[in-house]
């Protein structure tokens, strides 16, 4: 059972820690560094609610250990928003829409369609975010608010 | 859902990483991805005493032309392989098959050699190698070796890989360039492994198929290469391919199982099914199913 | 998409929030990752704990081995329920009566299922305390499991102690001999057989309990739970403490679905743990956990007939009823509900059942999203099947048999009034928006070319808001004020697992009151806020709270304009508050904003009227009529894949009376989350139990939840008919889920009908029993091996030898088990000759009876009871020496069970 310590930055906060081999980053981030807004659902990579973005790029946090992001830059839901409280458009249009309930796969939800939205060029983001949306379970909503976000975010950037 | 406790190593080659895997006697684990061992490892149903994390090793990244063939790094990253220029312009249909494999966020992390070593019967990529006839390329302590992708499976995630063995590369044959593809898959949801799906090259000269390549995932306890159908279409010219015909041989080289999500008997229908009609739409057949 | 929307809205402030699509208040926190849930709670001292479970259905514990668990580092305690039985515990069910079955916190000597909880260890972590709980060796003489509810009927019983496997039963079969000449007699009769899958709620946030003693008898326990009251209160009852020495904190949950309606095993034992410990324990269910080992749901299996006339008009019908209730029930349930709400929105001259829930080793029945739901299921099936059968449209054949507005008030054959339910003119305003002669067209065409449609209509009402007929089943407390500052603040025992109740209350007390929705607060989430209710169950908050809030913030404001008038001089009558400001009609130079108001009343006292209290408060609490129903029609039309067997919805359209929209953003959002969940069960969702009575769908790869491509965007008709209640809301948060599944069988059915009928409804309709109906045998591999059913043969009971009665006078120790569960009492038996009086004596009080008949061993006699309705119970009763059976007919609730002894 090694331990390794890792230094890792979270919404642009540098932390070190010691860190036992097994522990999950998604575990890591919420009991070590306190980003409980991260949230384990399913703890085995079905759900989505723990995508968090590692150097950019999102992924689910439970399917990665904390000792694998050493070095890493990581953006957790708490770090979407603008630091004056502005919300980040994603999270705008989900609240606009409805498009959480009891907001327990909301981060993940957030985390991803923001990756998506920053990165998607060219026309064809309503699709890509859809697409990536099989990736998120919400047993609230019927997923009705998320598309009407999703077309929010789409023709905004249309 | 916590995994047991174990070793982290993190080689920056692949001496290192076959060394650690030689000394741990059996008892490592590699890690590439993660996006399927992981859970694995949570419900504790793998207990390695050592993980061994490859993604450090640089070598084992990447996609290259190598003689004869395409080689794709193991550790590639799924979304990475999705964007490379050389898979999207000489292999397509490697590339269509990728596109089916989990989801966005799974994709961003996990592997082209992870979901290739692990062997779930009912993936795509597993069955991609052996439909194409990919070579598997094998290191360890005791030296390397290569094994067509068709004999790397064993069963249900059991592969030839000895517990000391790393692998490295797989290497894809060229294919023609303007092959066709040939690809269905039937899965409840998007991203779920398929209740039957087929993967395929084929090439036409001249209004005959001169080469084929099929495989099958979801249809045994391994991908299974459809050589029966494949025989049968090389040589034959597209006027004189009957698609119904094709599917019965190509289902006769499947071993389907009943789960809870589908029957056998469900697989074998709806396989012979998707198979003629991808056929038809592939070749475009005007007796199409 | 939003078709039509109308609201019919009162309010006295210019500024109208109720009706609109006000942003919730929730979404601020929950966002920004700034959400409370209970594993984001961390308190000193906190330890973890896991679970060692069996792996086995059925069995006799014969050994723990704790000694290599116990050596582990960071282990700091491993109970057993020999340890654990210190702490005492009676559980209860959801309606606070005891549980029939002998649950206990851990398993005691025996497992009844796989999951059960065995040992429970804690740890300094989480991890730590799973890798100890791996070292736990448990050796158990395995039993062969009983785990179908055929298996129920014959195999060993579940419950040693136990008579027999029926876990709950009512009805009569008897009564079929009065049905059975009416079904004969009818044009036609339809047969339908629905059975049900088992459903894992799966919220997305598992179970959690985070319980942390303080002083000698008082815990905070933060709480995965529906209503922090509720469950305050119910602990504090399982545990036999008083109620204020245990505090409920749930800010957020993750979702509730029924599943969270009480506490169960795991989180009391936690709690008699942290109780034993002395210090905060936490267990978080992980998802292994919350599929295998939480209560599950459904899994019935259901047959209905039904006698149409040659008009197609209903006659008669006769339901038989059972459903799987597992080894631990959270309250043991034959459902009595699905037969009470079957037929209140039909004409239907005479209906009959039995109904009964069966235990088995396997997880324990709990509640979820409309658990009768199977009433519309069964009755929705059967009626298009019947349609097709006659000849008749699926909608004509439910406008000549349902209950319209000039048919009301109107009670149904088990004597269910309704005088304002509207689903024939829910049905009305679908058919009026949509074009179902083109759909025809265009499935005619399809066919041409292999492609399947379907369309399916279904029609239901709902009992919503109940309150004042089961303990549980309260009105609600709101206390309103507002502060110095002029803010609203109002405190609820409401309670949010995505409902978004902070909104839709802030809504109605911003309108009532005049002021902007932004200036008003709404605390919930904490036993210690607000008075007894039962939060989210029974679709129930919009109603009742809502309701609460109305009268409340009309009463506010009364003293607001009474305090203003006197500062103005002006009379009461020519104030109005509008936006926060509060002015005087023909004055404008004397608006002044509430705050102002606000700062006298609470610091200048003498600036007020005299004998007016200081502050400006007021309290409500409401308690709305017994029960009010919501009503509805939905159709949907879905294209099946002939070659594969997939189902894909093309369009789906909701026409819903939940009477006044308080947000209509909230409400199609209930609506919707329901509906995706019928969709889960009608085509993916499955938990599945092998022979050996194992669970076989453990992750969320087996356990198919629906994903947003399995979901069409819904669209919806509001038709708004205000109910009976202040504010005339209706309930609605789980409509979907009921009305769902027997609309999208339908569609499915219709686009299967060229090839046949869906002989046997078995859940989920997966692609192989789809191509079951398709091409007209055994694909999906499941019809052979499914048990037919055994054909109840009710043996003419033999009459029994009379037996010498040594006199029944004196004292009785009885039970009856009634729907809600088992209720003691002491009868007292008079007899003079053949004649006997006496009284029955509850909690509740005692009642005289007179005029009971004793024959051999042999006593019948009745007793008219006001509550929970008012209903003749005949009773009829054997004795036996020292101990006493037989039944009560309960009027509609059909017969319960009596057993006793002597006192």
């Amino acid at each position: 059972m090694s331990e390794h310590r890792i230094d890792l930055t979270v919404n642009g906060h540098r932390h070190s820690a010691r860190v036992e081999a097994r522990t999950g980053l998604g575990e890591f981030l919420r009991d070590t560094l306190g980003y409980t807004g991260t949230h384990l659902a399913c703890e085995h990579g079905v759900c989505g609610a723990c995508t968090v973005l590692v150097d950019g790029v999102a992924m689910r946090s439970c399917l990665m250990l904390a000792v694998q992001a050493d070095g890493a830059e990581l953006t957790t839901v708490e770090g979407l928003a603008a630091p004056d409280g502005t919300l980040h458009p994603v999270q705008q249009a989900l609240k606009d829409n409805f498009g959480l309930q009891c907001g327990f796969c909301t981060p993940g939800v957030a985390m991803t369609l923001a990756a998506v939205t920053r990165d998607h060029e060219g026309p064809g983001l309503e699709e890509a975010l859809t697409k990536a949306m099989s990736g998120h379970l919400c047993r609230c909503t019927g997923y009705q608010g998320i598309r009407r976000a999703i077309r929010q975010l789409a023709g905004a950037s249309a | 859902m916590k995994p047991a406790p174990f070793d982290y190593v993190r080689p920056s080659s692949v001496e290192e990483a076959c060394r650690v895997l030689a000394e741990a006697g059996g008892g490592a684990t590699v890690i590439a991805g993660g996006q399927t061992l992981m859970p694995l490892l949570a419900l504790r149903m793998s207990q390695p005493f050592v993980l061994v994390d490859i993604n450090g090793i640089a070598a084992l990244k990447g996609v290259t032309r190598v003689e004869g063939g395409i080689r794709v790094g193991p550790a590639t990253r799924q979304a990475d392989a999705l964007r490379d220029a050389t898979l999207a312009r000489h292999l397509p249909v490697f590339v269509t098959a990728l596109g089916h494999v989990g989801h966005y966020q799974t994709r961003n992390r996990g592997t082209v050699g992870g979901s290739i070593a692990l062997g779930e019967p009912a993936a795509e990529m597993p069955a991609t190698a052996v439909a194409l006839g990919a070579r598997v390329e094998i290191a360890s302590v005791r030296g390397t070796r290569t094994v067509p992708a068709d004999e790397f499976y064993l069963g249900p995630y059991m592969t030839v890989l000895e517990p000391d063995e790393l692998v490295t590369g797989v290497v894809y044959p060229d294919w023609p360039d303007g092959h066709l593809v040939l690809f269905r898959e039937v899965a409840q949801r998007p991203g779920d492994f398929a209740l039957v799906g087929l993967v395929g090259a084929l090439v036409l000269e001249g209004g005959t198929v001169s080469r084929a390549g099929i495989g099958w995932f979801g249809m045994g306890p391994t991908p299974i290469r459809a050589r029966q159908v494949e025989a049968a279409l090389v040589g034959t010219a597209l006027d004189r391919i009957d698609p119904q015909t094709m599917a019965r041989l190509a289902i006769a080289d499947t071993a389907p199982f009943d789960d809870h999500h589908a029957s056998a008997e469900y697989r074998r229908t709806v396989g012979a099914r998707i198979f003629a009609r991808a056929l038809a739409e592939t070749l475009d057949l005007r007796s199409a199913a | 998409m939003n078709i039509e929307a109308k609201m019919d809205v009162g309010g006295i402030g210019a500024a109208r929030y109720v009706g609109t699509r006000q942003p919730r208040k929730e979404d601020g926190r929950l966002l920004t990752g700034r959400g409370q849930f209970t594993d984001d709670v961390r308190v000193p001292g906190m330890l973890h704990v896991a679970y060692v479970r069996s792996a086995v259905a059925r069995g006799r514990i014969v050994s723990i081995d704790l000694d290599a668990a116990r050596e582990m580092p960071g282990v700091q305690a491993i109970y057993t329920q020999a340890d654990l039985a210190a702490v005492p515990v009676s559980f209860q069910t959801f309606f606070f009566t005891p549980v029939e079955a002998p649950v206990t916190l851990l398993a005691d000597g025996r497992v009844a299922c796989v999951g059960d909880p065995i040992a429970m260890v804690v740890a300094d972590s989480r991890a730590l305390a799973e890798d100890a709980a791996s070292l736990v060796e448990v050796t158990i003489e395995e039993e062969a499991p009983v785990v179908t509810i055929a298996d129920a009927r014959t195999g060993a019983l579940v419950h040693p102690e136990r008579d027999d496997n029926i876990a709950a039963e009512m009805g009569d079969e008897d009564t079929r001999l009065a049905i059975q000449p009416l079904l004969d007699a009818s044009a036609h009769v339809v047969t339908t057989r629905v059975r049900h899958q088992r459903i894992a709620q799966s919220p997305m946030e598992g179970r959690a309990c985070l319980a942390s003693p303080e002083g000698t008898n008082e815990m905070t326990v933060w709480l995965g739970c529906q209503s922090p009251h509720l469950a305050a209160r119910w602990i504090a009852l399982v545990l036999g403490m008083p109620t204020e020495a245990i505090r409920v904190i749930a800010k957020d949950v993750g979702g509730g679905f029924g599943l969270k309606n009480i506490p169960w095993k795991e989180e009391m034992a936690v709690i008699a743990a942290a109780k034993l410990m002395r210090c905060p324990l936490k267990w978080i269910e992980d998802r292994f956990e919350a599929l295998t080992a939480s209560s599950h749901a459904r899994d019935q299996d259901v047959t209905l007939s039904v006698g149409f006339d040659a008009d197609a008009r209903l006659t008669a019908a006769w339901c038989d009823y059972a459903c799987n209730n597992g080894a631990w029930p959270m309250g043991e349930d034959a459902n009595i509900a699905v037969h009470m709400f079957m037929w209140p929105c039909y004409k239907l001259p005479a209906y009959g059942f039995v109904t009964r829930g069966w235990y088995t080793n396997t997880m324990g029945l709990g509640a979820y999203r409309g658990p009768w739901a199977m009433e519309s299921l069964v009755r929705e099936t059967l009626l298009d099947k019947a349609a097709r059968r006659i000849g008749v449209d699926p909608v004509e054949l439910r406008r000549r048999n349902l209950i319209y507005l000039p048919d009301q008030p109107h009670t149904s054959t088990l004597g269910i009034p309704v005088e304002d339910i509207t689903p024939g003119e829910c049905l009305e305003k679908l058919v009026a928006n949509v074009d179902f002669p083109a759909f025809r067209r265009e499935q005619a065409e399809a066919r041409k070319e292999g492609r399947y449609l379907g369309i399916g209509v279904a029609t239901y009402i709902e009992p919503t808001g109940a309150a004042g007929s089961m303990a549980p089943m309260t009105g609600e407390t709101v206390h309103l004020r507002i502060e110095p500052t002029g803010k609203v603040v109002a405190m609820l025992s409401t309670h949010s697992q995505g409902h978004g109740t902070a909104t839709t209350m802030a809504q109605v007390i911003a309108e009532q009151l005049g002021v902007p929705y932004e200036d008003v607060a709404v605390y919930e989430g904490d036993s210690a806020i607000g008075a007894f209710s039962p939060g989210a169950a029974g679709s129930r908050q919009g109603v009742i709270a809502g309701g609460a809030t109305w009268k409340a913030a009309q009463l506010l404001a009364e003293k607001i304009k009474v305090v203003a008038a006197h500062l103005s001089n002006a009379s009461v009558e020519t104030i109005t508050i509008d936006g926060g400001m509060v002015h005087v009609a023909g004055a404008p130079e004397m608006s002044r904003p509430l705050r102002e108001i606000a700062e006298i009343a609470y610091g200048e006292p003498g600036r007020l009227p005299p004998g007016l209290a200081t502050g400006l408060e007021a309290q409500y609490r409401y308690q709305p009529p017994p029960m009010t129903m919501t009503s509805a029609a939905h159709c949907c039309m879905v294209e099946v894949d002939a070659e594969t067997g997939f189902v894909r919805i093309l369009r789906w359209i909701s026409s819903k009376d939940c009477g006044t929209v308080i947000n209509p953003g909230v409400v199609e959002g209930q609506i919707a989350g329901g509906l995706a969940q019928a969709i889960g069960q009608v085509l993916l969702e499955d938990m599945p139990y092998d022979a050996r009575g194992n669970p076989l769908a453990a992750t969320f790869k087996d356990y198919m939840l629906p994903t947003i491509f399995d979901v069409p965007d819904f669209e919806y008709l509001h038709a708004s008919t205000p109910s009976q209640t202040i504010g005339g809301m209706r309930g609605v948060g789980e409509g979907g889920c009921i009305i769902g599944p027997p609309t999208l069988v339908n569609a499915i059915a219709d686009a299967l009908s060229p090839f046949g009928e869906i002989d046997e409804l078995v859940l989920p309709l997966t692609p192989a029993r789809i191509l079951d109906v398709i091409e007209q045998r055994d694909v999906s591999g499941t019809r052979a091996s499914e048990v037919v059913p055994v054909a109840e043969v009710t043996a003419p009971v033999e009459a029994a030898p009379v037996a010498q009665v040594s006199g029944i006078d004196g004292d009785w120790n009885m039970v009856l088990k009634t729907p809600m569960g088992p209720q003691a009492m002491v009868a007292h038996f008079d007899c003079d000759g053949d004649a006997v009086s006496g009284w029955l004596e509850a909690p509740e009080g005692r009642q005289a009876f007179a005029g009971g008949v004793l024959s051999g061993n042999q006593l019948k006699f009745e007793m008219k009871v006001e509550k929970p309705m008012k209903i003749t119970l005949k009773y009829d009763l054997t004795f036996d020496g020292q101990t006493v059976s037989g039944k009560c007919k309960m009027g509609m609730f059909g017969s319960a069970k009596v057993t006793g002894e002597r006192g």
